[in-house]
């Protein structure tokens, strides 16, 4: 079982916990994956037992690339958990990865919650969060195999308009 | 809603003081809010034979409420959830009633929202231990609720040119009501430089975009509309209810569809299908004002204006009182007092009965001065069909249309 302190929280997985016991352990690899139908291909995120599209069960890990862009965010200011408020301001990114983009419909994605963090893990600054700009996973180690995949910018041009929060 | 149509209707309302320090259990608290809907009925003891509540842990079950007021139950269920809570258990007891398996249903939540168990996950809650679902997003800072929809509410932004001042109006507004209502947390006005130049909580949220966590009880009561001919009060007729209807992807909505698009946009067919009107046949909206941002959201969704104008729609007059269709008459749970939904479906009974709690000293017998200055009145003039729009979370949502 996986008991994790981080930022004052306990990160707990049981053995029992299908979903989560291999994505945080994989993550210590430094290797993005996520889980992939074995009928019609598709990958999903977060872990999760049956395909969304096509309900089949049987699934196998899949590494993606980890690169993407900001498709949303937010910067917190007012820290909920104690642990973060030394950590303020700091921006909780959506990313969408480059893979499986706009399928199996227009809109859908496989999209991920991170922190967007500088390459040597602190807090990027608030001035350079913006939608549409690129990123690339990197690894924040806990333990010896537990590892949180968190998103820091590349000098990528960006994917559509970006877009920050005036003011 | 085959057939149900006007079979069913709300016949009591009741709550608690709303306060930050209530001093007092959350079961002391809803036996005087059912107490207080059943006077507001007329109904006896041995009249209620079903509650039901909502609550995630923060709460007392309908069972040790019941007994405090002599209540022998036929009926009885405590559901896990919050918000869009109210309007689906409104749906709810017309089911356990029109099953036969009791006749008039008191629904209740009960919360000390500030000062124990806080939504946000401060207070009882900091210590649980993160597992589950809650692993992809707490890990990284995200964990109230204005830092799960923050994403939702900046990529409207972005993809409309939505802005922080255009959404400030809603806030606006909401504390406009609250000035007329005796029993609002925050009564004072305030204006869009207030809440554009109040601290940040999240971006884009700032301090006044957010509601005001609250200790409270809060009750509504269902009954059969044959039943409700003998009662105290006019009763407010169910035309339509839908009650936790869903975007896909729920365990992670983000990976579905446009993130700015929420529950509303699959509840509106349903509820107003069953009530045979369209949204400009409404009078008065309560949204689920958890953030400003929301009311934008469900307005919009529910086809009150058109999608990508929300910010425009809440900012031109239209929800402010005496505009053509006011929005959370009470203040809400932005400046009112938060009740997990259960207020704007009691505010809007009160505006059906054209005897809504403000200032004016006949409010009791329906004499209202529709003088809509600081401190004076909030009764809508010929209210006939309210609207409640119900928010969990962007992927889910209930909605309720009520008739006098």
């Amino acid at each position: 079982m996986a008991n994790v302190e981080y930022r004052g929280m306990n990160l707990v997985i049981p053995e029992n916990d299908s979903e989560w016991r291999e994505h945080f352990k994989l993550a210590r690899g430094h290797k993005l994956m996520l889980r992939a139908c074995k009928a019609c291909g598709l990958m999903r995120y977060p872990p999760s037992h049956g395909c969304p599209w096509c309900a089949t069960l049987e699934w196998e890990w899949k590494e993606v690339s980890g690169k993407g862009h900001i498709y949303s965010y937010e910067v917190v200011h007012h820290a909920i958990q104690p642990g973060f408020k030394e950590w303020t301001p700091y921006a909780v990114v959506l990313v969408e990865l480059d893979e499986q983009r706009g399928k199996p419909t227009p809109d859908e994605a496989l999209r991920i919650i991170a922190n967007l963090v500088t390459p040597d893990g602190k807090p990027e600054a608030e001035a350079e969060v913006a939608i549409g700009k690129r990123v690339r996973v990197v690894f924040q180690d806990l333990t010896a195999d537990f590892a949180l995949p968190q998103f820091t910018l590349t000098d990528e041009p960006p994917v559509g308009r970006v877009w920050s929060l005036p003011g | 809603m085959a057939g149900l149509k006007d079979k069913y209707c709300i016949v009591g309302v009741g709550e608690t003081e709303y306060s930050k320090r209530s001093g007092r259990s959350t079961r002391a608290m809803a036996v005087e809010a059912v107490k207080t809907a059943m006077a507001d009925a007329g109904l006896k003891a041995s009249d209620v034979d079903g509650m039901m509540s909502y609550q995630s842990g923060d709460s007392t079950p309908a069972n040790w409420v019941a007994p405090d007021l002599g209540l022998r139950l036929n009926f009885y269920m405590d559901v896990f959830g919050g918000g869009s809570s109210s309007e689906a258990l409104v749906g709810l007891a017309m089911g356990a009633i029109e099953s036969g398996m009791c006749n008039t249903v008191a629904i209740f939540r009960s919360m000390n929202g500030y000062s124990d168990f806080r939504i946000g996950g401060t207070g009882a809650r900091a210590a649980q231990p993160v597992r589950g679902l809650d692993l992809a997003q707490m890990p990284f800072g995200m964990r109230s609720a204005g830092q799960s929809f923050a994403p939702t509410f900046m990529r409207h932004m972005y993809e409309y040119g939505t802005t922080s001042e255009q959404v400030a109006r809603v806030r606006v507004a909401h504390s406009t009501h609250a000035s007329q209502n005796p029993k609002a947390l925050l009564k004072e006005r305030v204006t869009v430089a207030d809440v554009v130049g109040s601290r940040w909580i999240t971006k884009p949220l700032h301090l006044l975009d957010c509601c005001v966590e609250t200790d409270n009880a809060t009750c509504i009561i269902v009954t059969s509309t044959d039943r409700a001919r003998d009662l105290k009060q006019k009763p407010a007729y169910v035309m339509g209810v839908a009650g936790r209807v869903n975007k896909t992807r729920t365990d992670f909505h983000w990976a579905a569809g446009p993130i700015s698009r929420v529950a509303g946009y699959y509840a509106k067919d349903i509820v107003f299908g069953q009530a045979g009107i369209k949204p400009e046949d409404v009078d008065v909206t309560g949204s689920y004002d958890a953030f400003t941002f929301t009311t934008m959201l469900q307005l919009e969704e529910y086809g009150f204006c058109k999608k990508s104008e929300g910010g425009q729609y809440v900012s031109s007059g239209t929800i402010e009182l005496g505009g053509r269709r006011p929005n959370n008459t009470s203040g809400g749970h932005l400046c009112e007092g938060y009740t997990h939904g259960m207020s704007m479906v009691i505010e809007n009974v009160r505006q059906l009965r054209g005897r809504v709690d403000d200032y004016c000293p006949g409010w009791a017998e329906g004499k209202h001065s529709y003088d809509y200055s600081p401190g004076k009145c909030r009764q809508v003039k010929d209210a006939k069909i309210t609207m409640n729009l119900g928010w969990a979370m962007p992927p889910t949502g209930s909605a309720l249309i009520l008739h006098s």
